[in-house]
Formats: structure tokens, C-alpha cells, sequence
């Protein structure tokens, strides 16, 4: 890593004006630090986040739980009333990486990680989303990338908690320039489905602060492929939620991630699953209508099935016991 | 002759590893942990550039980055790069922060030039030359035995398959390095390696010193697997970083380096066609193969000559056979030993060929091998292993067990020809006058539990116990010994400290009166030294040990359907192990060979980016290993035969796991993956699931 | 237990065979970083260190180390370079292999990615803080018994991490051995015996299923 000060914040404003000269937030430091250490990002600056009063608290709100920004992974994995309500996000903090990682890894951090495209990791290849020219996975080896793309870049997003929270429409509150802006899940990742550079919506000095997940959705599931079954990123990585009133589906998400810049959902597909008895016909139809459009490449075609069968079984899990 | 006591205490049975505690502890220090007085932390730049004419490097920028001590380079300022990752120079200095900064300060001018990385494309006759003067391919010679065309037009049934093994990686869990301190007194290596003697043998040679001025010391390293001999690049430019200093200099690969620069399995493009008579008795294999062992065409890269070839038909005897292979260059790091050079591959490929005709011949895999493999000890092997691993109940056609998750069987056996003793193996005993006694041996002990060896066997010899024999090994001022390779360490060590106690009986009862120093004479002998310790020196002897080793393994999988991924289940390794010295670690030995082998099958591939070059997974993120989870419930069943005396088993152990794997994967699915690693996109598309490309 | 010396890091060591690295001074390119800094640290009064080496106080097993530290090095490199505690090693220096595993306040984090400067107020444990007074600990000692370890390089981060599950839960079956150890990687395979290991520190025995056959 290139030397750099550090400093601890002790307000958001503070935070921000440290940021703004060629700074960095720095809470778990797993990505950071990773990115430090290839010379990916430069900052001169880094700025500990992880006392800024207020972001790392679970609140039990009934309507919408809370969760801080500051909160880790381990936390929300072990948090016994979340995997009580939010089955699905626990399912999905328990298969971050190792508990080494998870233990330090926060909430705000997993979802504003960058690309794990191994060209834009790889310290020596400036590709599209680098500011260089091309984008190298589009015509060699795309293996892991998305299936649906809005521009030149095709990396995908990979925070399979941002998965879960599309699939349970969580909202995810954003500081910027002292000001909260409320965000879905798609509007977190938008600027990186416009734009080729980007990794996410998030401005250099934007901070998460937390997360609003709404009860609405009593049963939710989550579950990943990946080649090995531990510390693996996903291949594909899917979450459903769905409330269910006399055996029916009612405000049903489903949402893929690793396949898209964005956690992938598909209005066709959540219409169609609302009011539903959730069954091995209903399922496949679902899956059929979040897939379709979808533009496999050359490497990375067996994510189709992949992700098929993920949706059908996801949302087969909701159905619990009953 | 000399032999092997029939009854005895430690040897066959269980001894905890003597360094266990060591280890456990953090008290071990190994290559990378050296502190030495003074010491400097050094790095090495490495071309950025796949293929590139290197024409000037300035280092004068890196040297003024406070706390610098030297910069060298690797080759002058002019010369060819011709893989990413090629060393170009190197620094020392007071931290590793100062080395970071110095690398990025340190400019290259240089020209690309255009480069090669897949074998395919390499081959023809218009890619890019790794080597200005040759090509990168030379077709081969056809090595014919009997009459393959006449002996496949009267095979019952014949088939033809196109196998493929991709280049692996070592990867040991300590790099590749050494801490140099080199004085005008001469040059001492803490050097993490296999072979120290190889280590002394590459700086004495590339830095022009006398043997007698250079030493090396391995105490503790953390895994080789092969790539681990000789000083390499990197002792070398710690040699030189230390002459400049004027300060020892640990340098150690970073795992960006491990993975592109010191060595790899070659990969395998195996084109199989082989043919049976109704009976299954096989009477034709003809097979074209080629692999890449990067630029290293041939040399030392392992697995015969030629550096990529396979041993084939392998493991069977066929009357009529033709082989062509040959290895194709590309701008890719070298290949070096790797577990078993050329067996893993050529085992995966044949066995898998044979898997498949057996199908079409409608014959069980295991008959269709009892009929054709000509080792008796396979042979009992496989029938053991049928026995225990419950075969003949849990075979079913292949693709028919019911449901998404199907299950499948396999197998698939090894042929180590190597693994015999290295007669230049020496040792010595100091016994002391108080019955403490210290075994010196120039050998290493790269966590096959060398060092439990020495102590069981001297335990046995001298009616001692295990923890009573203090153990010292890896360092080339003590009697040399063998390179930890081949599978030869255990079969040399073992006959060696047999003579070395042998004679220091007999020298008790010559300088003591004391017919038998064993057990509880051994005290009273050893206070009639007097004042003086003696000591012993031996060797290897004949009668003792000896080679090959086969095996064979089984392996049962899962396979989801819908989404491709594979769960191993269980394997079951059935070994012959001569004798046994030391079950405990010679089981350790076996679960290692077959995870690594697990890795092979599924998981593991050097990615090599045809459009820019570089490797694309020189980490353990895409590089992937086996993890606690993945690993199956693995059963071993030991051959105990004392009448081979010593043999190794370390790469044994390595070679069928993936052919076992491949052909279970087979048939729980019913059609056949036949390229390593057998990926859930791989399974998919075989299953025909997969949609063409659109975008 | 008391730590490897040396006690004055960063001066002569008495010890002849051990010696620290010297510290880094400031490089030219951070001057300019550092005034800029000054300037913010008027503004918002938030004390900004570095890039120079900074004092870090680190509790590692109990003792403290003093040490002077660029904000830049990580906690691994401090325990390795810095001072004596080599126990914690270096595989892969990404957090993705967890040689380096170590516990803070018990939880089981990578080293290498974790900053010296942050890792000050905690409590770290390192392989070399588990034995007392010579003594190995269960998990270690279990570790040798059942051999779950071939050449050791992973060993110590693999001790850590069943450290910590075994502080956490008293009776873990095998599967919360597997995910507590799922960030530690092995390439000599002694996972089969690791897992052994870890539930006989837990006291759960394990009968071995290895037969031996005599070929005759």
C-alpha cells in the first residue's frame, strides 16, 4: 500500500471534509485495504468511520427493523431475532466469505464493495471500468459475469446481502452532503447499470448509515451456488421474500445477484407470483420470467440454468413448513 | 542381509510428530519467520509485460526511498521477458513498506512484443514464438508398438475421447525463499526448500563460491510439493541484496509471485482412442498429447522427457499402441516437479478412457481393469477396495440413480515407479555420556513427519523411547541426505538410521564391555563413554527398503443436476506401504494426496488471459483449494508388507483421486466431463442445459 | 507467558541473534499529503497521523508492545516484523487463506487486514499466547495428538480459529467445526485429522476407520 494518514472521525462532517481531500471511509477494511494493496484506489487518507456515534445498532421497530451501517456481518448472522424474521438475511450473512471476514466485515462495506472482476482486481490490466478502453471480460474470460448489462462493463454486483435486500425491498439511507437520501436496492446500484466506472450509486463522500428492512414480508430465503462450499464467492446468489395470506403470495420479490451490476428483479416476475400458490409449476414460471432477456456470453451461459433452478428452490423454501 | 525386527513397539504403530508441539506453539521458526541480526525485508518487481524486450531499468529512484539499503537486478538491463511475472530486479530494505515504495520508483523502459498463452493457439504455425529460434511446438514422433491400425479393426468395441488436465499450481502455504546473510566469512541461507544441498549447489554456483563457504538451513518449511529445489531467481537476488547491504535479507515470494513465477504442473490435451476385445481384454491405445510446461519446453520440468509428456497407457499392458506427444510453449511461467510429475494427468486420462469403455462394453469398471492391469498388488488393492467401499452394492448404470441429486461411483489406480532410496544418504548419532543422543541428518522435513521417522526408528533400534531421541535435520553442515522428493525420503532415511544404530551398539560393546546397549542397558553403557561422546556415522544400506508403489482409490459423488455442483462423498484410498514406520503421519500423508488430488479434480486452474496475457488468478480467491467443507470422509486401508521393507508413499497417495473423481462424476450423470477441473458449468453443459451464447 | 523478546523494539537488541528492523522515515511524497492533513486537522480539530510512523501501543497476549509504526502496516506485519511473534504467518497477505489468524477479543480476524493503529485498545491473542507455563493448550494439544498438521504453515491460524469456536461453544458438532474453519486453508490436507482434532477438543473421541491389511 501507498502511505497514508489516518485519522478517526468523530461526526459525519468531519468524516466527510477528511474524505473529501483524497480520503476514504474506512470501517472493516476488508475491500479497502484489498484495493489499497493492489493500488487500485489511492487515498491519502484513510478515515475510521467505525466511532461515528448512532450506525451500529439493531432496532426492533415492528414495522421496519434498523440496522446500523457499523453493524458487522457476524452480528447479523448471529443475531437470534433476525433469523427469527429475516430468515433469508441470515442464511445470506452466515455464507459471507469465512467468519474471520465476517467478523470485521460491516453492513455499509458489503454493499458498497467494488467489482470483484478479476480484470479490474488484476493490478496490471486497465480495463473499461479502470478508465481504460476495453472491457476485457466481454471478449475473454467472462466466467463470472453478469447476464444482463446496461452499458460496456460487465461485472456484476456480488453483495448477496444487497440481493436479500431487494428481495425484502429494504432501503438503504445514504448521507450526502448532509443530507439523508432513501434508497432502494436498484437505486443503490443504479449509476453502475449507466455508468461503466461506477461500482454503485455512491458518491466518494456519500456514507451509508443504515438499513430499513420493512416486516412486511413474513418468510424470506436466500441461497447461493458457488464452486466450493465454504469462503466462495457466488455464482449465482438468490433471495426471495413474500408475505403469505391463506396459502397465497402476497408482495412476493425475488432477486438474483451475480449476475447483473444491479441485484437482478423482474416486475413481469413479481406480478405474476402475487396472489400465487407457490408450487413446482409456479416456481419454474417465475424463474422462466426473471431470466428472460437475459444475454449469456461465451463463459458464462450455465449461469441460466444455475440461476433457474436457485429461483425455483428460493422460493420453494418460503413455503416453510406449510 | 539385514532386516526389520518382526515384533515391534513403534515402528507400524502411532507416535505423535516430535515437532508437533514446536508447531503448535508458534516456537517453530521457518524460513519466512527468520529474524536474523540486522536483517532486511526484501521484494522483487516482475514484468508487467507477458512478452516484452527489456531495454533499460533505472533503479536510482528506488534508491533514495528512505530506508533502502540495495537494489539488483535479476539480468542486466537488457534482455527478454517472456511471462508475466519474470523477475527484473530487486531491493532491500528496512521495512516492507520502504520495498513497496522503492518497487513502484524503480522504471522500465521496455517494448512489448506480441505473446502466446493458450495451448491451441500456440501450436500453430503463425502464433507468436515464446523462443525466437524454435517453435513452439514441434510435431512428435510416434513411439509404435505392434500394429495399433490392424489391432483396432478387430477391438469389439473401441472408443475415443478427448481428456484434458489444466496447469496447476503449487501453491505450498509458505512461499518460495530464503533469509541470505552473506559476509566475507561466506554465506548462510535459512532457505525454505526441499533440498538444501540443491539450495548450496544454485548460489555456490551462480555466485561463484566455494561449497565450503555456504551453508543452508531448513530447520521448519512450509510445504514444496516439487517446486522447491535449487536457489531459484529469488536466492540469488537475496544473495546479492545481502552483499550490497551489508545485511542478512529475507526474501520471501509474496503469493502473486508463487503463482506466476516458480513452477507448475503442466497441462495435458490428451486425445485417447482405445479398443477391447468382447472379453475386455484391451488390444489397442493410440494417444496424442500435448501440454504447455510454459516456456520451459523441457528441461527439468518433470513427468519424462519433453517436460510436458505423460507415462501412457499408464498403469495397462497393451499389445498395440502408438504414443505422440509433445510440449508446446507458451509466454507462461515454467513448469517444475510436481507431486507425481505426469501421473495425476496420465492416470485421469487413461482411467477415465477406460471408465468410458467399459460402459460400452456393458462390463463393470473394476473387472474391466482386474482383466487388463497386470500388478498383483492393484490387483488385491482393488479387491480390498471393492470389499470395503461396498462396490458391487453401490454400482449403478451409469446416469441412472433416481432424482436431481444423483449419485455415482468411481475408481482408479496409480503406478509410483520412483519412491526408492537414495543411497547417498548419510547420518550420524552423538550419543553422550548422560544416554542423551542427537541423530544429524542433511535431510528435510517438509511435513511429512521426516523427523518422527528418525525418532521411531532409532527408538525401535535402540530400546529407547521416541521422545528420548532428539532430532536434527536440515542443514548441509550435517551428513547429506537426499532432496525431499520422489517419494524417496522415508525409504532413505530409514536404513540409514537402522546402520547408524547398528553400529553404535556395536560401538557401545566395543568401548564399554556391554554386549547389548539396548533398552535399560542403555544408560549404564552410555556412562561408561566416560567423559567423551560418541559419535556415529552411517548410511544407507541395502535390504531395507525398496519400490514402486500402487494404489488405487474409490470415490463416491453427488452431482446436482440443476445446478452442477459436486459434493465428494467419501473416498477410500487402499495403499501398499511396505512397512509401515509410522501410521499416524503416513495417513496424514494419504488425506493430503487425496485432497490435493480433490483440488485437481474440481477445483484447481491456472487462468491465463488470452488478450492481455497475465495470469488471471495468481491468489486463493480464484485459485481455489479445498477447504474444510469440501473435503469428503476419506478411509484408508493400509497394506502393511515388512518384507518390502521402507517405501514412500507421498505421491502415490496424489494420483488416482481425480480419475476416481471424474469417473464417480461420470457415472452418477451419465455422460462423461472430460476436461479437469470438472466445473457446474462443465457438468451443465454436458447435460446439455447450458443455452448458447447471445450477447 | 511471556512474549518473545525483544522488550525496546526499534533499538539494540541484547539478544545477538535477534535484531529489530529499523524505522521508516518520512518519504517525499507524503509531505505534501501531511500539509494538506494540517490543514484539515485546524478545521475539524480530528487528530490525523501519519504517514510517518506513529507510536501504537498493541496487548498482545497479555503484554504490551511499544512499537513505532506507519499507519500503513498491518497488524500481521507488526506481530512478524515488528517484533518476535512470527506465529501468525504470511500466506497470502489477502485475506483469503488465514495463516495469519488471530483473536481480538476472541473473535477469530485475518491479521493481514487488519491495521496495526487499529488494533490498539484490544485484547490479541496469538498462537504464542495458548500454552501456559509450558503446558499446551487442549486444542493444542489435541492438535498433536490426532497429527493435524503436516508441515505446520497453516497450523497456527488453524489453532485460532478451533480456539475460538471452543471459547464460543463447548459442544460443536462438525459442521460448526467446518464453518468456524472455513476461512483457513490447508494445501497439505490435514483437514480429516484438523476436524478430528477440534472435536476431541471438545471431548468427543474418534475411532479411526483405517485398516491395516497384510498383503499375505
Amino acid at each position: 500500500m501507498k502511505a497514508f494518514q489516518y485519522a478517526t472521525a468523530h461526526s459525519t462532517d468531519s468524516a466527510r471534509q477528511l474524505v473529501a481531500d483524497k480520503g476514504a471511509y474506512l470501517a472493516g477494511g476488508n475491500d479497502l485495504l484489498g484495493l489499497l494493496k493492489e493500488y487500485l484506489i489511492s487515498a491519502d487518507t484513510l478515515v475510521n468511520i467505525k466511532s461515528l456515534p448512532g450506525l451500529n445498532k439493531i432496532e426492533d421497530g415492528r414495522k421496519a427493523w434498523t440496522i446500523g451501517a457499523l453493524v458487522t456481518v457476524a452480528q447479523i448472522e448471529n443475531h437470534a431475532d433476525i433469523k427469527k424474521t429475516f430468515p433469508g438475511l441470515h442464511e445470506a450473512a452466515a455464507d459471507v466469505a469465512s467468519l474471520q471476514i465476517r467478523n470485521v466485515a460491516t453492513l455499509g462495506g458489503n454493499l458498497a464493495q467494488h467489482s470483484r472482476c478479476w480484470y479490474f482486481r488484476q493490478r496490471d490490466v486497465k480495463c473499461l471500468k479502470k478508465h481504460g478502453d476495453l472491457c476485457y471480460a466481454r471478449n475473454s474470460e467472462n466466467r463470472y459475469h453478469s447476464l444482463f448489462t446496461g452499458n460496456d462493463c460487465i461485472s456484476p454486483v456480488v453483495s448477496s446481502l444487497a440481493t436479500t435486500f431487494a428481495a425484502l425491498d429494504a432501503t438503504a439511507i445514504v448521507l450526502r452532503d448532509g443530507k439523508e437520501l432513501r434508497w432502494s436496492m436498484a437505486e443503490l446500484y443504479a449509476e453502475a447499470w449507466k455508468n461503466p466506472y461506477a461500482h454503485n450509486s455512491l458518491q466518494p463522500t456519500d456514507l451509508i448509515l443504515r438499513v430499513e428492512i420493512p416486516t412486511t414480508r413474513t418468510r424470506s430465503a436466500y441461497m447461493q451456488a458457488s464452486d466450493k462450499h465454504a469462503f466462495d464467492w457466488a455464482l449465482v446468489s438468490c433471495a426471495a421474500a413474500a408475505d403469505m395470506v391463506d396459502g397465497r403470495l402476497k408482495s412476493p420479490r425475488v432477486a438474483l445477484g451475480s449476475i447483473s451490476p444491479v441485484p437482478h428483479q423482474s416486475e413481469a416476475a413479481n406480478s405474476f407470483l402475487e396472489g400465487k400458490v407457490l408450487n413446482d409449476a409456479t416456481a419454474t414460471q417465475a424463474a422462466d420470467l426473471i431470466l428472460k432477456d437475459a444475454k449469456p456470453l461465451e463463459h458464462n451461459a450455465y449461469k441460466m440454468p444455475m440461476a433457474h433452478a436457485l429461483v425455483r428452490r428460493t422460493l420453494l423454501k418460503l413455503k416453510g413448513d406449510a | 542381509m539385514p532386516s526389520w525386527p518382526a515384533e515391534t513397539k513403534y515402528i507400524s504403530h502411532s507416535t505423535a510428530r516430535v515437532d508437533g508441539a514446536a508447531k503448535v506453539t508458534g516456537k517453530a521458526r521457518y524460513s519466512s519467520d527468520i529474524q536474523a541480526t540486522g536483517w532486511l525485508y526484501g521484494m522483487i518487481l516482475r514484468s508487467k509485460w507477458p512478452a516484452a524486450k527489456i531495454t533499460d531499468i533505472n533503479l536510482e529512484k528506488a534508491l533514495k526511498v528512505p530506508g533502502i539499503r540495495a537494489a539488483v537486478l535479476a539480468r542486466g538491463k537488457e534482455f527478454t521477458v517472456r511471462y508475466y511475472g519474470e523477475e527484473i530486479a530487486a531491493v532491500a530494505g528496512t521495512s516492507k513498506q520502504a520495498c513497496l515504495d522503492a518497487l513502484r520508483a524503480i522504471e522500465v523502459t521496455a517494448q512489448p512484443l506480441p505473446f502466446v498463452v493458450n495451448e491451441a493457439d500456440a501450436k500453430k504455425a503463425d502464433a507468436p514464438r515464446v523462443w525466437e529460434n524454435s517453435p513452439n511446438y514441434k510435431e512428435p514422433n510416434a513411439r509404435d508398438r505392434g500394429d495399433v491400425n490392424t489391432a483396432f479393426g478387430q477391438c469389439a468395441a473401441v472408443i475415443e475421447g478427448f481428456y484434458s488436465t489444466p496447469v496447476q499450481i503449487h501453491n505450498p502455504m509458505e512461499t518460495m525463499g530464503n533469509t541470505i546473510s552473506w559476509t566475507d566469512d561466506g554465506l548462510t541461507a535459512w532457505s525454505s526448500t526441499q533440498g538444501i544441498s540443491s539450495v548450496r549447489d544454485g548460489l555456490a554456483g551462480s555466485l561463484k563460491l566455494e561449497h565450503s563457504k555456504v551453508r543452508v538451513i531448513t530447520e521448519y518449511m512450509g510445504g514444496g510439493f516439487g517446486a522447491k529445489f535449487g536457489s531459484g531467481v529469488e536466492g540469488a537476488l537475496a544473495a546479492n541484496l545481502s552483499r550490497e547491504a551489508k545485511a542478512p535479507v529475507r526474501l520471501m515470494l509474496t503469493r502473486f509471485d508463487q503463482a506466476l513465477a516458480v513452477g507448475n504442473r503442466p497441462s495435458s490435451f490428451q486425445k485417447i482412442k482405445l479398443g477391447a476385445a468382447a472379453d475386455g481384454t484391451l488390444l489397442a491405445f493410440e494417444m496424442d498429447n500435448y501440454g504447455t510446461a510454459g516456456i520451459g519446453g523441457g528441461g527439468d520440468a518433470g513427468g519424462g522427457g519433453g517436460g510436458a509428456d505423460i507415462p501412457a497407457p499408464y498403469l495397462y499392458k497393451v499389445a498395440n499402441s502408438r504414443v505422440k506427444q509433445s510440449a508446446v510453449a507458451v509466454n507462461a511461467g515454467s513448469a517444475r516437479a510436481f507431486r507425481a510429475p505426469g501421473n495425476p494427468p496420465a492416470s485421469y486420462g487413461i482411467e477415465s478412457a477406460m471408465d468410458d469403455l467399459a460402459v460400452k462394453l456393458g462390463m463393470d469398471p473394476v473387472e474391466f481393469r482386474l482383466k487388463n492391469d497386470p500388478s498383483k498388488i492393484r490387483q488385491r488393492e482393488y479387491a480390498l477396495g471393492v470389499e470395503k467401499f461396498g462396490w458391487k452394492q453401490k454400482y449403478q448404470k451409469p446416469g441412472s440413480s433416481p432424482g436431481v441429486v444423483k449419485t455415482g461411483i468411481g475408481c482408479a489406480g496409480a503406478a509410483w515407479p520412483a519412491g526408492g532410496a537414495s543411497k547417498n544418504t548419510h547420518g550420524e548419532a552423538q550419543i553422550n555420556p548422560d544416554g542423551t543422543i542427537e541423530f544429524r541428518l542433511g535431510v528435510q522435513d517438509i511435513g511429512t513427519g521426516t523427523r518422527t521417522v528418525i525418532a521411531v526408528v532409532a527408538a525401535e533400534m535402540l530400546g529407547l523411547k521416541p521422545e528420548q531421541i532428539t532430532v536434527k535435520v536440515g542443514d548441509t553442515r550435517f551428513p547429506p541426505g537426499p532432496g525431499s522428493g520422489g517419494s524417496t525420503t522415508c525409504p532413505s532415511i530409514s536404513p540409514t538410521v537402522f546402520d547408524i544404530c547398528t553400529k553404535a551398539l556395536q560401538q557401545l560393546q566395543t568401548q564399554t564391555g556391554i554386549a547389548d546397549a539396548r533398552g535399560e542397558n542403555w544408560f549404564a553403557a552410555c556412562k561408561k563413554l566416560g567423559v567423551n561422546s560418541l559419535t556415529v556415522p552411517g548410511q544407507w544400506i541395502e535390504g531395507l527398503s525398496s519400490n514402486p508403489a500402487g494404489g488405487v482409490q474409490f470415490a463416491e459423488v453427488e452431482v446436482d443436476t440443476e445446478t452442477g455442483l459436486v459434493t465428494v462423498k467419501k473416498i477410500l484410498g487402499v495403499h501398499d506401504c511396505g512397512l509401515i514406520v509410522n501410521q499416524l503421519t503416513l495417513e496424514s500423508q494419504i488425506n493430503g494426496g487425496i485432497i490435493m488430488g480433490m483440488g485437481y479434480a474440481l477445483y484447481e486452474e491456472r487462468v491465463m488471459d488470452d488478450l492481455s496475457g497475465v495470469m488471471l488468478n495468481p491468489n486463493f480467491e480464484t485459485y481455489k483449494l479445498p477447504g474444510i467443507a469440501d473435503v469428503p470422509d476419506i478411509e484408508v486401508v493400509l497394506i502393511n508388507m515388512p518384507e518390502r521393507g521402507v517405501i514412500g508413499i507421498g505421491e502415490p497417495a496424489t494420483v488416482p483421486t481425480a480419475g476416481a473423481i471424474a469417473n464417480a462424476i461420470a457415472n452418477a450423470i451419465g455422460v462423461r466431463v472430460s476436461s479437469l477441473p470438472i466445473t457446474p458449468a462443465k457438468i451443465l453443459a454436458a447435460l446439455g442445459k447450458v443455452p448458447p451464447a447471445t450477447a | 507467558m511471556k512474549n518473545p523478546e525483544p522488550e525496546n523494539f526499534g533499538a539494540h537488541s541484547r539478544r545477538t541473534f535477534l535484531k529489530s528492523l529499523g524505522t521508516v522515515a518520512a518519504t517525499a511524497a507524503t509531505a505534501q499529503v501531511k500539509s494538506v492533513a494540517d490543514g484539515l486537522e485546524k478545521v475539524n480539530a480530528e487528530k490525523v497521523v501519519g504517514p510517518d510512523a506513529v507510536a501504537v501501543t498493541l496487548n498482545v497476549n497479555g503484554e504490551k508492545l511499544k512499537l513505532m509504526l506507519e499507519p500503513r502496516v498491518t497488524l500481521l506485519d507488526a506481530l512478524r516484523n515488528y517484533s518476535s511473534l512470527t506465529g501468525a504467518k504470511e500466506g497470502c497477505d489477502r485475506a483469503s487463506c488465514g495463516a495469519c489468524t488471530v483473536l481480538i477479543n476472541d473473535a477469530p480476524v485475518y491479521a493481514c487486514q487488519k491495521l496495526a493503529v487499529e488494533a490498539q485498545g484490544v485484547e490479541i491473542t496469538t498462537v504464542e499466547g495458548l500454552a501456559q507455563d509450558g503446558k499446551l493448550s487442549k486444542v493444542q494439544a489435541a492438535f498433536v495428538e490426532k497429527d493435524a498438521l503436516q508441515c505446520g504453515y497453516c497450523t497456527p491460524g488453524f489453532v485460532m480459529s478451533v480456539t475460538a469456536l471452543l471459547k464460543k461453544n463447548f459442544h460443536p458438532t462438525a459442521a460448526d467445526v467446518k464453518h468456524a474453519c472455513a476461512g483457513n486453508l490447508c494445501r497439505c490436507g490435514a483437514h480429516p485429522h484438523i476436524l478430528q482434532a477440534a472435536l476431541k477438543a471438545a471431548g468427543v473421541e474418534h475411532t479411526s476407520k483405517t485398516e491395516i491389511v497384510n498383503y499375505a
